[in-house]
C-alpha cells in the first residue's frame, strides 16, 4: 500500500496523468474532427495516424520513409543549431567574463545587452539571410544571436551574485586576478550559466527552423513548409510538429542532466533550514 | 573622502557617455560604409541609417497600419496568456499536488518551437470566420496566447506559494478563510513575480507577434512586411520595417517598465 | 612603562585609528575615533559593542579591507598590507562562506592552492586542520550536508590552514543557536591553545566575549570610540561551568557598566 501511495504522489505520477489526460483530449477532438472534416489530418490527426506514418515503410519521395526524411532534415538543421548555440555560448561568456573584469566594458556593453532581448531577432531573419547569402550560415548566425542574450545575462548576474565575503576571503588570501575567477567566480556562476544554457536551447532550435522556412533546400523547416503546401502528406507536417516540440523539451532538460553531471553537490538536499 | 562622491558621479556619467559614443560610433561605420565592408555585403542589401529614415518618414501611414495590426496581436495575445497563466497558477496553488504536474506541462511549451505552433493554430481557426483578415489576427493572438501563457503560470505560481515566513500561519490565527487569505496575502505577494513574467513575456510576444504573421493567411503586420519586402527585393523598405520592430519592442518594454515602477512605488 | 620585553612581545599595534566616511546625505559620519592598543602574541582580544559602534570596521581596517583616514596600524611591524600579501592573518566570517562545489576538504585545502602548495602537502595539512576542529570523518561531505555549527568549523580550519599568527574573526558564532555557540566556545578555546594564535574576535555578545577572552576591548556607538579595556583574569582552561561562577557574573556586569551612550 505504501509503495502505490508513493507512486501516486510523485511528481513523475503526476505528470504522467496529465499527459495522458491532453492524450485523450486530443483523441476526442480528433473523433469528432473526423466527422465533420473532409481532410481531418489537416486539422488534427488521430495520434495513432501520427505514429504510424513515422513507422510506416511507405515512401514519400520515391526513395524515402517519412521517419527517414524528418531524420535526414532533422540532422542539417539541428547541427547548424548546435553550432549557432555553442558560438553563442561562447561569446555570451566572454562577454559577461569582460563586463564583469572590466567597469568601461561593462557600462558600453550593458544597455545593448538590454536591447538586444527587445529587438526581435526572429523577425529581422529574412534580412540576416540577405546579408550572409547563405541559408547554412544565417541559422547558425540567428541561433548564436539568441542563444548570446540569455547567456550573456545569465552568467552575468552570476558574477554579481558572488557574496562580497567570498571576495574579501580572495582578498585575504592575497590572490591575484586570474585565481579569484578560475577559484571563486567561474565556478559560483556555473548554476547561473547552466539557467542560460536552458532558456537558449529550444530557442535555439526554433530559430533554426524558422530560417529554414525561408528558403528551400534542405531542413525541417523546408519541409514543414512543403507538406503545408501539399508536396506530400500532412503527416510529414504533423510528424515535424511533434518532433521539434520533443527536441525543444530534450533540449531543455538535457542542459539539466549536463548541469547535474557537471555540478553533483546540486544534486543534495540542503541540510536544515 | 570627498573623493569618494566625484568618483561616483564621474562613473554615473560614464555609464550614460560610454554606450552613447559607442552608438554613435556604430551609426557611423554604417554610415561611411565601414560596417558593409566588415559584414561584407553591400548598401543594397544593408541600406544606409540616412536612407532608411527617408523611407520610414515616406511610408508612415503605411506602417502604422502594419505596427497597429502587429501590436494589436501582441497586446491582446499577452493579455489573455498572462490571464490564463495567472488562472492556471491560481489552480495550481489551489490544488498543489495536481496542479504543481500540470505547471511542469505548462513550462514544457515554452521549450515548443513557436515556428510549429503557427501553421497547426492557423489550421484550427479556419472556421472562427469567413473573412481572412479576421481568422488570421484570431490565430495569430493564440499563438501569442500561449507563448505568454507560460512564463506568467510559472511565476505567479510562485509568486502565489513562496509567501514570507510564518505569513500563512498569521493568516491562520487570524481565522482567515481560503479568500481572504488570497486576496490579502497570495495575491498581493504575487504582485512582482507578476512582472518579472512581462518582462519576460512582453518582449516574446512582440517576436511571436511577427513570427506568427509569417504563416498567417491574410498579409498584414510588420513582421510579415520585412518577410514579404525581401522576397521582392526591396531591402531598404524591409528594413525600414525592421527598425520599426525594434522600436515597437522598445517602446512596448519602456511602457511595462512605467506601469511596473507605478504600481511598485506604492509599495515602497 | 612599556618593558623591551614586553614589547618584543606586541602583535599588532594600533595608534590612533580612526575612521570618518561620507554618508549619502553628504554629511561625515564618524565610524571609529582614535583608537589606540597593543594587542600581544597569544592574546584572545574580543572587540564588544552593538551596532554601528565600529567593531567590525576595526577589524577590517587591521585586515586591510579597509583604509584607516588617521592613524596607523602595525602587524609585527608591517602594515596591514604587507601582513596580508605575506598571509599572517587568517579571516572567519559571521557565514561559513564554504564554496557549494568544493567537498570540505577541498574547501579547507583553497588556500593552499592559492599559494601552490603542493598537492601532497595540501592534502597533508588540510587532513590535520580537520582533525583539529574534529570533523575528520566529513572530510568527502558538501557544504550544504553540514549544519550551521560544522560549517562554521570548516570555516575556522579553512583560516588556520596557512598557519597565520593571526586569526580574525567576525561574529563567527552569532547565526548560530545557543547549544552550538556554547559548544563551539570550548572547542575554539581549544584550538587556540593547541595553536597559540592571536585572536581577534568580534561579538555583540558580553557573555561570549568574557568566556573566551584575555581582554575584553568595550566599543561604544555614536561616534564609534573605544570606551573601556576590561581584562577577565579568570582561571584557563576555562570550562563551561565557568559561567556559573559570581567571578564570571561580576564579569559580565562590570563589561555592562563600562559601556557609554547606548
Amino acid at each position: 500500500m505504501k509503495v502505490i501511495k508513493k507512486i501516486i504522489g510523485s511528481k513523475l505520477f503526476i505528470t504522467l496523468v496529465w499527459i495522458a489526460v491532453i492524450i485523450v483530449i486530443w483523441e476526442v477532438l480528433a473523433f469528432r474532427v473526423a466527422e465533420v472534416k473532409r481532410t481531418p489530418e489537416n486539422v488534427l490527426p488521430h495520434l495513432t495516424g501520427v505514429v504510424d506514418s513515422l513507422t510506416s515503410s511507405k515512401t514519400i519521395n520515391g526513395s524515402q520513409t517519412a521517419l527517414e526524411m524528418v531524420l535526414e532534415n532533422a540532422g542539417a538543421t539541428l547541427s547548424r543549431a548546435a553550432l549557432g548555440y555553442v558560438i553563442g555560448i561562447a561569446s555570451g561568456f566572454v562577454l559577461a567574463l569582460l563586463m564583469s573584469l572590466s567597469g568601461i566594458i561593462e557600462k558600453i556593453a550593458f544597455p545593448y545587452l538590454m536591447l538586444i532581448q527587445l529587438i526581435p531577432i526572429l523577425g529581422m531573419a529574412p534580412i540576416i539571410n540577405a546579408i550572409t547569402g547563405d541559408i547554412a550560415i544565417s541559422r547558425i548566425v540567428i541561433a548564436a544571436i539568441l542563444t548570446f542574450y540569455p547567456v550573456a545575462a545569465n552568467t552575468l548576474a552570476g558574477f554579481k551574485a558572488v557574496r562580497r565575503e567570498a571576495h574579501e576571503l580572495m582578498y585575504s588570501y592575497a590572490a591575484n586576478k586570474f585565481q579569484l575567477y578560475t577559484k571563486t567566480m567561474i565556478p559560483a556562476c556555473i548554476p547561473y550559466f547552466f539557467t542560460g544554457l536552458k532558456i537558449s536551447a529550444p530557442m535555439a532550435i526554433t530559430a533554426s527552423i524558422l530560417v529554414d522556412t525561408l528558403q528551400g533546400g534542405i531542413g525541417l523547416g523546408c519541409l514543414l513548409s512543403q507538406s503545408l503546401k501539399g508536396a506530400m502528406t500532412r503527416y510529414v507536417f504533423w510528424d515535424i510538429v511533434f518532433f521539434s516540440a520533443v527536441i525543444g523539451i530534450l533540449s531543455f532538460y538535457l542542459m539539466g542532466v549536463l548541469e547535474i553531471l557537471l555540478c553533483p553537490y546540486k544534486r543534495l538536499e540542503k541540510k536544515g533550514r | 573622502m570627498a573623493v569618494k562622491s566625484i568618483s561616483k558621479r564621474r562613473s554615473a556619467v560614464q555609464s550614460v557617455v560610454l554606450p552613447l559614443i559607442f552608438g554613435a560610433a556604430l551609426i557611423t561605420a554604417w554610415q561611411t560604409g565601414l560596417l558593409h565592408i566588415l559584414l561584407n555585403t553591400d548598401e543594397y542589401v544593408l541600406p544606409y541609417p540616412t536612407r532608411i529614415i527617408t523611407i520610414i518618414s515616406e511610408n508612415t501611414d503605411k506602417i502604422m497600419v502594419n505596427v497597429w495590426a502587429s501590436v494589436q496581436v501582441a497586446v491582446l495575445g499577452l493579455l489573455l496568456g498572462s490571464l490564463l497563466g495567472y488562472l492556471i497558477a491560481i489552480f495550481a496553488a489551489t490544488f498543489p499536488k495536481f496542479g504543481s504536474g500540470g505547471l511542469t506541462i505548462v513550462s514544457a511549451f515554452n521549450a515548443i518551437p513557436i515556428v510549429a505552433l503557427a501553421p497547426v493554430i492557423i489550421n484550427w481557426t479556419k472556421d472562427v470566420s469567413s473573412e481572412a483578415e479576421v481568422r488570421s489576427t484570431f490565430a495569430k493572438i493564440i499563438v501569442v496566447t500561449v507563448v505568454s501563457m507560460a512564463s506568467m503560470s510559472v511565476n505567479a505560481y510562485r509568486g502565489l506559494t513562496e509567501l514570507p515566513v510564518f505569513s500563512d500561519d498569521l493568516m491562520k490565527t487570524y481565522a482567515a478563510g481560503r479568500l481572504t487569505e488570497f486576496t490579502k496575502l497570495r495575491l498581493p505577494n504575487s504582485v512582482p513575480y507578476i512582472f518579472t513574467a512581462l518582462r519576460v513575456s512582453v518582449p516574446g510576444s512582440v517576436i511571436s507577434a511577427l513570427v506568427s504573421e509569417y504563416f498567417a493567411e491574410y498579409v498584414i503586420g510588420v513582421g510579415r512586411q520585412i518577410r514579404e519586402n525581401i522576397l521582392i527585393a526591396q531591402y531598404s523598405t524591409a528594413w525600414a520595417y525592421i527598425v520599426t520592430a525594434c522600436i515597437v519592442g522598445i517602446v512596448m518594454y519602456a511602457i511595462l517598465m512605467v506601469i511596473e515602477a507605478l504600481v511598485m512605488k506604492k509599495r515602497k | 612603562m612599556i618593558g623591551a620585553k614586553e614589547k618584543n612581545n606586541i602583535e599588532i599595534m594600533l595608534d590612533n585609528v580612526g575612521m570618518t566616511y561620507d554618508a549619502a546625505d553628504g554629511k561625515k559620519v564618524q565610524a571609529l575615533t582614535s583608537v589606540t592598543m597593543d594587542i600581544h602574541k597569544g592574546e584572545f582580544i574580543s572587540l564588544l559593542g552593538p551596532s554601528g559602534c565600529g567593531k567590525t570596521t576595526l577589524l577590517r581596517i587591521i585586515a586591510d579591507l579597509l583604509q584607516p583616514t588617521s592613524g596607523k596600524v602595525l602587524i609585527g611591524g608591517e602594515t596591514p598590507k604587507e601582513a596580508r600579501l605575506k598571509r599572517k592573518y587568517g579571516m572567519v566570517f559571521q557565514s561559513a562562506v564554504l564554496y557549494d562545489w568544493r567537498t570540505v576538504i577541498k574547501n579547507i585545502e583553497l588556500p593552499l592552492e592559492i599559494i601552490h602548495e603542493s598537492k601532497a602537502e595540501r592534502r597533508e595539512r588540510a587532513v590535520k586542520m580537520l582533525d583539529l576542529v574534529g570533523l575528520s570523518e566529513f572530510a568527502d561531505h558538501y557544504p550544504r550536508q553540514l549544519s550551521g555549527g560544522m560549517q562554521q568549523r570548516v570555516g575556522i580550519a579553512r583560516a588556520l590552514a596557512l598557519q597565520p599568527e593571526i586569526l580574525l574573526m567576525d561574529e563567527p558564532f552569532s547565526a548560530l543557536d545557543e547549544f552550538t555557540r556554547e559548544k563551539l566556545h570550548i572547542d575554539l578555546l581549544k584550538i587556540w591553545r593547541k595553536t597559540n594564535k592571536t585572536i581577534i574576535f568580534v561579538t555583540h555578545n558580553i557573555s561570549e566575549s568574557v568566556f573566551l577572552s584575555d581582554r575584553v576591548c568595550v566599543l561604544s556607538p555614536h561616534p564609534g570610540r573605544l570606551s573601556a579595556v576590561i581584562d577577565i583574569d579568570l582561571p584557563r582552561p576555562r570550562a563551561m561551568e565557568i559561567r556559573d561562577t559570581p567571578e564570571f557574573t561580576a564579569l559580565v556586569s562590570k563589561v555592562r557598566n563600562s559601556f557609554e551612550g547606548v
